[in-house]
C-alpha cells in the first residue's frame, strides 16, 4: 500500500529561531509572510504553548496549511 | 488566497476531563479542519478579540481573532 | 495432583478461539493442563460453574510506578482482573534518577499525573538511583506482574541535569543516554517512553520535548538491540500532528525493528474525522511493515469542574464567562449579588438550565456535603425549589466554590462509533492511565466496561475477541514472555469472571493515599477470582496476602 500524501512538516534545528525556520522552509516567500504562515499553521506552538513560540527540538512544525 | 474563517465553535471533553473548545475553520486553501483549544487559550483569545461567548467567534476571520495575541 | 484446579468454567483462552466448557490445572505457578473434565484433582479447587476462565488482563498504560512501593497489588487494578501492568509511561519513571533530581520529578508527576507529593515522601524509603535499584525495591511485595518502561525525561535529566529542560543534547550526551538506556533494558525495562505534550508544575515542557529527532533515533537504536518498545504521547488534540507522529514512529520502527505505540487516541463527535484519519494512516504504515500501535481507552471521558476555575462548560454563556473570569474574591461577591445571580440564571434560558445543567452530578471527595454526593443537580434543585442554574450558584457559594460537578460521558462516548474502533485489529486497547489523575477521575475498571458496554450491550466485540484484545494481543505487542494465554507452560495468570454481570462499579472517592490523600476509584463487578503466577491474589471480594507478582520476563 502506497503512503498517501500528508501535510508536510519540518523539525527545528538546535536553537533555531522562527526567522531561520521560516526562511529555510518557505524560501520563495518574503520573510515576514513566511513567518506569518508558520505562525498561523502551528497554533500548538504559537498560540497554546507557554511561552508562546518556544521552539522545541521535538516539535512538528507544519510548512503548509491543512490538506484534507 | 482567501482568509481562514471560523465556521463553528463547540465544546468537547479533553483527555484530562477538562472542557476544550473545538473550532471548525475553513482555511485559506478551502480545506475545512478543526482546531482544539484548551480553556486558558480559548478564554484568552475570546477576551483579546472581544468575543463574549464561543458563539461570538463564528463567522470571524481567524487572523482577526488572533491579532490581539 | 494440581496445586489449583479451576473446574467447570467457560474457557476463553485468549487466542480468540471459541470458548469451551472445561477445566484449567495449575502447578508451580504455571498452567499445566486445559481441557474438558481433567482427571487429576487439585489441592485447591475453584468452582467456575457459569463463569468464564480467561487469561489475566494486561494494562499497557499505567502510572503505578510510585504506588507499587507501598501497594504491590496496584489496587484496585488487580480486583478488576488486571494481572500485569506497564508503568513508566509518558517519559516519566522513578529510575534512573539522581537523588538531587527527585524534587524535579515529583513536580512533574504532580502536574501530569496528579499524584500528591506525599505519595513520594511518606510511604517508602527512596534508597535507589538506578533502574535495577527501583526494580529491587518493588519486586519483593509485588502482587501483580510489572513490565516497567523507562522514561526519556529522566534519562535526559540524569545525563544533562537542569539543561535537560533547556536545550538539545550534544553527541557525547546522546551517547551517555544510550549507555544509560542500555543499562535499564539489561535490568528488565520493557522499553522507553517519551512525551511531546506534557509540562511540569511550572508549565515548562518536560525534558523529553527538548530532544531532537536524532536523539530519539539514537535511543531507538538501543531499543533495537533488544527489540523493545517505544511509547509516545502525541499531540492528541490535533490529527495532522498525530499523523506526523505516526510517520515518525513508523520510520523508527522500520529502521530499528522495534514496536511502537502512541497513547491516547480518542473519539469525539465534535472532531469525527480524527480517529478514522489516524487509523487510515496506521493501516498504511502497517502495510509497509511498521509496528505502530494506537492505544484507545474503552471508557468515556467525564467532564468535571467547579466554579473555582473558569471552565469552557460555560463557553456559550457570556454572563457566566464574565463572572467566572473574575479573581476568586470578586467572583464570590458577584455570585452573591442577587441581581448578578438573577442575570446568570436568566442567561441559561427559559428552562433555568435544566437541559444544560440538570444532569450534572455532585462529586464526592471534595467539600460537597455527603447527602448531596452522587445526586443530580436537577434533583437537588427540585428539592430546594430552585432551577438548576440557581442551585449551581448557591451550592457553590455554600461550599466556598469548592464543590465539584461532573458531566458524565462528555467525550469518547459513542458506543456505536467506538465499538468497531476497539474491535479493529490495528487498535491496541489501553490508555487507562491507571494510578494517575487521582483527584480528577477514576482510571480503573476499563476492562469491566469493555465487557459490559461493547460485548454485552452493543455486541461490537465477541467475548472471545474482547478477551484476546486485552490479553494475548497485549502480551504479543509488548513482548511479555509466556503471558496472555491459557496454554500449558504459560504463567498461571488467570481471571474468573461472570460474563453476565462483569462491569465497573460507580466512581467513588477513597482516602487511601499516603497522608490520607483522596483519589477516585471504582470497585469491580462480576470478578470472582484472580490468580497471579498460580496463586490466588483476589477472591470473592478480598485480597489475599500473596506476593507472587514479578517483573515480567520478555521475549
Amino acid at each position: 500500500m502506497a503512503l498517501s500524501l500528508q501535510r508536510r512538516f519540518t523539525t527545528p534545528e538546535p536553537d533555531e529561531s522562527l526567522e531561520s525556520l521560516a526562511a529555510r522552509s518557505l524560501p520563495d516567500l518574503p520573510l515576514d509572510v513566511a513567518m506569518e504562515h508558520i505562525r498561523g499553521w502551528n497554533l500548538h506552538i504559537f498560540l497554546m504553548r507557554r511561552p508562546r513560540g518556544l521552539l522545541l527540538g521535538g516539535d512538528v512544525v507544519f510548512i503548509e496549511p491543512p490538506q484534507t | 488566497m482567501k482568509e481562514a474563517v471560523v465556521l463553528a465553535a463547540e465544546v468537547a471533553a479533553g483527555h484530562d476531563g477538562e472542557v476544550d473548545l473545538v473550532l471548525t475553520l475553513s482555511y485559506e486553501n478551502g480545506v475545512v479542519g478543526t482546531v482544539i483549544l484548551d480553556a486558558d487559550t480559548a478564554f484568552e483569545i475570546m477576551q483579546s478579540c472581544g468575543a463574549t461567548s464561543s458563539a461570538d467567534l463564528v463567522g470571524r476571520a481567524w487572523h482577526d481573532i488572533l491579532k490581539g495575541i | 495432583m494440581f496445586d489449583i484446579l479451576i473446574r467447570n468454567g467457560k474457557v476463553v483462552d485468549g487466542t480468540g478461539a471459541r470458548a469451551f466448557l472445561g477445566d484449567v490445572g495449575i502447578t508451580d505457578g504455571r498452567i499445566v493442563a486445559i481441557g474438558p473434565e481433567l482427571q487429576q484433582e487439585g489441592r485447591r479447587v475453584v468452582d467456575a460453574s457459569g463463569l468464564v476462565i480467561a487469561p489475566g488482563f494486561i494494562d499497557p498504560h499505567t502510572h503505578f510506578d510510585v504506588q507499587l512501593l507501598w501497594d504491590g497489588a496496584a489496587k484496585p487494578a488487580l480486583e478488576h482482573g488486571i494481572t500485569s501492568i506497564i508503568p513508566g509511561n509518558c517519559s516519566l519513571s522513578l529510575a534512573p534518577l539522581k537523588a538531587d533530581d527527585r524534587k524535579t520529578l515529583i513536580g512533574m508527576f504532580q502536574q501530569i499525573e496528579e499524584l500528591p507529593p506525599e505519595a513520594f515522601t511518606q510511604a517508602f524509603d527512596w534508597t535507589w538511583e538506578d533502574f535495577a535499584g527501583y526494580r529491587a525495591a518493588i519486586e519483593p511485595a509485588l502482587a501483580v506482574n510489572v513490565a516497567p518502561l523507562v522514561g526519556h525525561s529522566v534519562i535526559r535529566l540524569w545525563v544533562m541535569g537542569a539543561d535537560a529542560q533547556q536545550r538539545a543534547a550534544r553527541p557525547d550526551e546522546i551517547a551517555a543516554m544510550q549507555d544509560l538506556l542500555r543499562e535499564c533494558l539489561e535490568a528488565g525495562a520493557v522499553g522507553l517512553s517519551t512525551s511531546f505534550v506534557d509540562v511540569d508544575e511550572n508549565a515548562r515542557p518536560v525534558p523529553s520535548r527538548f530532544a531532537q529527532f536524532q536523539e530519539l533515533d539514537a535511543l531507538c537504536a538501543v531499543l533495537g538491540e533488544f527489540g523493545r518498545m517505544l511509547q509516545i504521547v502525541p499531540e492528541f488534540y490535533d490529527t495532522d500532528i498525530t499523523i506526523a507522529r505516526i510517520d515518525q514512529l513508523a520510520e523508527l520502527s522500520l529502521k530499528h525493528r522495534i514496536p511502537t505505540t502512541l497513547s491516547p487516541v480518542f473519539d469525539n463527535r465534535q472532531s469525527p474525522n480524527n480517529v478514522p484519519r489516524t487509523l487510515a494512516r496506521i493501516e498504511e504504515q502497517t502495510a509497509r511493515g511498521a509496528r505502530v500501535w494506537p492505544q484507545m481507552q474503552t471508557r468515556p471521558i467525564d467532564i468535571s469542574f467547579s466554579l473555582l476555575r473558569p471552565s469552557l462548560f460555560f463557553a456559550r454563556l457570556p454572563g457566566w464567562i464574565k463572572v467566572l473570569r473574575l479573581p476568586v474574591p470578586e467572583r464570590m461577591i458577584a455570585l452573591r449579588d442577587p441581581a448578578t445571580a438573577d442575570r446568570l440564571v436568566a442567561d441559561v434560558g427559559e428552562d433555568g438550565g435544566e437541559r444544560l445543567m440538570g444532569r450534572l452530578v455532585v462529586r464526592g471527595g471534595g467539600e460537597a456535603p455527603d447527602h448531596l454526593v452522587g445526586r443530580t443537580l436537577g434533583e437537588i434543585a427540585a428539592e430546594r425549589g430552585e432551577v438548576p442554574a440557581r442551585a449551581l450558584i448557591t451550592l457553590s457559594l455554600e461550599n466556598d466554590l469548592s464543590i465539584g460537578f461532573l458531566a458524565a460521558n462528555g467525550g469518547h462516548d459513542s458506543t456505536e462509533r467506538i465499538g468497531p474502533m476497539l474491535a479493529n485489529p490495528l487498535v491496541h486497547i489501553g490508555a487507562s492511565d491507571g494510578g494517575a489523575h487521582l483527584t480528577s477521575f477514576s482510571t480503573y475498571g476499563d476492562t469491566g466496561y469493555l465487557f459490559s458496554e461493547f460485548v454485552r450491550k452493543s455486541g461490537a466485540l465477541s467475548l472471545e475477541l474482547a478477551v484476546r484484545k486485552i490479553t494475548s494481543d497485549t502480551a504479543e505487542i509488548w513482548g511479555l514472555k509466556d503471558r496472555g494465554l491459557l496454554k500449558p507452560g504459560f504463567a498461571a495468570d488467570v481471571v474468573v469472571f461472570d460474563p453476565q454481570i462483569i462491569a465497573r462499579g460507580e466512581e467513588r472517592p477513597a482516602f487511601d493515599m499516603p497522608g490520607g490523600g483522596m483519589r477516585y476509584v471504582r470497585d469491580s463487578i462480576g470478578i470472582d477470582t484472580v490468580l497471579v503466577n498460580g496463586e490466588v491474589a483476589w477472591s470473592k471480594g478480598s485480597y489475599s496476602d500473596s506476593a507472587t507478582g514479578r517483573v515480567c520476563e520478555l521475549t
